[in-house]
């Protein structure tokens, strides 16, 4: 061989070395989170099959054909799931796991989980719940499911009115608004036990309590000053404060993650967002742009960077705005809209024929998958975080 | 020979050096990424509303304190024991205009109505004013405005001297609507107060 064109292969073979290095470690490769990812599923079938196909959706993927997949999701299910994410064109599988214990259907959505952290590289999600708001006839009650409308069960039995309910952190329990006792008093219901208490029950209304995510403060809405305002307590209902005075009235308090501020809606005349600190202080408006109307039931994202919330009078659209104010963005047809602790899929309920029903928003690709729907029009939905 | 033994030496390091430089790349966190579109108004937004074809213009806020609420003497007229009328006052539903928790002249009449009962009544009787709203709202929202719009029929009565520890306020959002239709003539027969003489038994 020509000494000179020694270097000219030296060039090619560590170009060539490189590219085929790089093609085995396709974990390197990173898309945007924003587009579609078709995956393919084989190997499983009935729930196991429905569980993975219905999670991946809600996540923003499609459910392709192996030759139109980035990813490939294989395995067997004989008691427990064996299960193996590939990329396309990979010799070898990103990784082989295995899931053991409990029903298909947990197996399954363990699963799903390693899947959807490795290919969008969010927290799990799809061992979660929610719980919401169930209306039949006249009455209504309060429902807990999975996050995918699995497992729903009431847990009131009130034949009255009940509203907004809202998680205490851990879901050991929820807080929500009854009217059982002739008037609006904020009760709270431990889960394991069933035991209810009032936990908030002064003249007038008492309404719409959000926990803080620290568990350590409750905030809501009360009217016992003459107008309803914004109000807060600690946890075992002590240190009472009286946050807003707005002599029309304030509504809808969601908190930041650091359970710092709140974020609430404030009407003077017309209806608007804004935030204010939790530990007292001047309230200042959510400067959004770009979106119009009425803005109500917000919710801070827990990574603290979002704030969803519902536009509309009527016609109700869920939108997302920068938490510090800033450009918003309409999604989709909806409204109350509720962040999943992963601060990218967002429950919230729609309009379908005479009733409302329950769905998720995967908020970079706006895909939009309802869940498993209970009897009865179903709204209000919170997420455990 | 030499030289060729020195390149190929050069090959060897070089690969060697790629491979270990490719093995040490490291993710970059992922973050949630809002698509950017072009938003435009959905229907129903667009300020301000004009569902009804009555006041363009943004509803002023209220004036005047807030009244606190206590029912004092009377709290055992609303502990659930008393006789409840809802047709004494049915004919005094108070209307509101979309959005808005102020008492229009329309219906002070109504209110004064009421007022002349509780002055000329020495009784021990008491009212439960129950808020209302259309369903063009979310539910915590309207709870909230209707509750307002109960305590502002009360602030009016108490302004006709009315004593306001007579007076309890319920809402019920758009959970109670009076018609269930769709359009502005169901609407506005749902943006209302209703008022129940509570007598004790």
């Amino acid at each position: 061989m020509k000494m000179k064109y020694i270097p000219l292969l030296a060039t090619v073979l560590v170009g060539a070395c490189y590219v085929s290095i790089a093609q085995d470690n396709v974990i390197e490769i990173r898309k945007p989170t924003t587009h579609i990812v078709p995956i393919s599923i084989a190997g499983f079938e009935g729930e196991a099959q429905s569980v993975l196909a219905f999670d991946l959706s809600a996540l923003g993927m499609e459910i392709t054909a192996p030759d139109k997949a980035e990813y490939l999701v294989s395995g067997t299910q004989n008691g427990r799931i064996e299960g193996r994410l590939s990329a396309a064109g990979a010799a070898q599988p990103l990784w082989a796991r295995a899931y053991a214990g409990g029903a298909i259907r947990a197996q399954a959505h363990a699963f799903a989980n390693d899947i959807v952290k490795e290919i969008r590289g969010t927290v799990p999600i799809f061992e979660t719940r929610i719980a919401f708001r169930v209306q039949e006839g006249s009455s209504t009650e309060i429902a807990v499911s999975e996050f995918d409308g699995y497992n729903a069960t009431v847990v009131t039995h009130d034949s009255t009115l009940v509203e907004g309910p809202s998680w205490i952190p851990g879901g050991r329990g929820l807080l929500y608004t009854s009217w059982k006792n002739g008037g609006e008093q904020i009760l709270e219901h431990n889960l394991a036990s069933g035991q209810r208490r009032a936990f908030a029950d002064f003249p007038g209304a008492n309404l719409s309590p959000a926990v803080s995510p620290d568990g350590q403060r409750v905030a809501m809405i009360l009217s016992r000053s003459g107008s309803p305002n914004l109000w807060v307590s600690k946890m075992n209902g002590s240190d009472l404060e009286h946050l807003t005075h707005t002599r029309d009235e304030d509504s809808c308090p969601t908190w930041s993650p650091d359970s710092q501020e709140i974020c609430f809606v404030c009407r003077s005349g017309r209806a608007e967002l804004q935030k204010v600190s939790a530990n007292g202080g001047p309230a200042r408006a959510l400067r959004v742009v770009g979106v119009y109307g009425n803005l109500t039931s917000p919710d801070w994202s827990p990574d603290g960077k979002w704030i969803a919330f519902t536009s509309g009078s009527g016609h109700f659209s869920i939108c997302v705005a920068p938490a510090e104010g800033g450009d918003a963005q309409q999604l989709v047809a909806g409204e109350d809209p509720c962040w999943a602790p992963n601060s990218r899929t967002i429950v919230f309920c729609r309009q379908a024929g005479n009733k409302r029903i329950l769905s998720l928003l995967d908020v970079p690709t706006k895909h939009v998958k309802d869940i498993r729907q209970i009897s009865g029009s179903c709204s209000e939905p919170s997420w455990a975080r | 020979m030499k030289n060729a033994q020195n390149l190929i030496g050069t090959f060897l390091l070089s690969m060697a050096l790629a491979m270990s430089l490719t093995g040490c790349k490291h993710r970059p966190p992922m973050t949630t990424t809002i698509p950017d579109t072009a938003t435009r108004p959905g229907p129903g937004n667009g300020a301000p509303t004009t569902d009804n074809g009555t006041a363009t213009t943004t509803p002023a806020p209220v004036t005047g304190e807030p009244i606190p609420l206590s029912n004092g003497e009377y709290t055992s007229l609303f502990n659930g024991s008393a006789n409840e009328d809802r047709t004494r006052f049915g004919a005094d539903t108070v209307y509101f205009d979309f959005d808005s928790a102020t008492i229009k002249p329309s219906e002070e009449p109504k209110l004064q109505d009421m007022a002349n009962y509780f002055k000329d009544n020495k009784k021990f009787e008491g009212l439960v004013i129950e808020g209302n709203c259309d369903q063009r709202g979310t539910e915590k929202y309207n709870l909230s405005l209707g509750e307002r719009r109960a305590l502002a029929a009360r602030e009016y009565l108490a302004n006709l001297g009315v004593d306001p520890k007579r007076i309890k306020t319920v809402t019920y959002g758009s959970s109670r609507p009076a018609d269930t239709g769709q359009g502005e003539s169901a609407w506005k027969k749902n943006r209302r107060d209703e008022f129940i003489l509570v007598t004790p038994k």
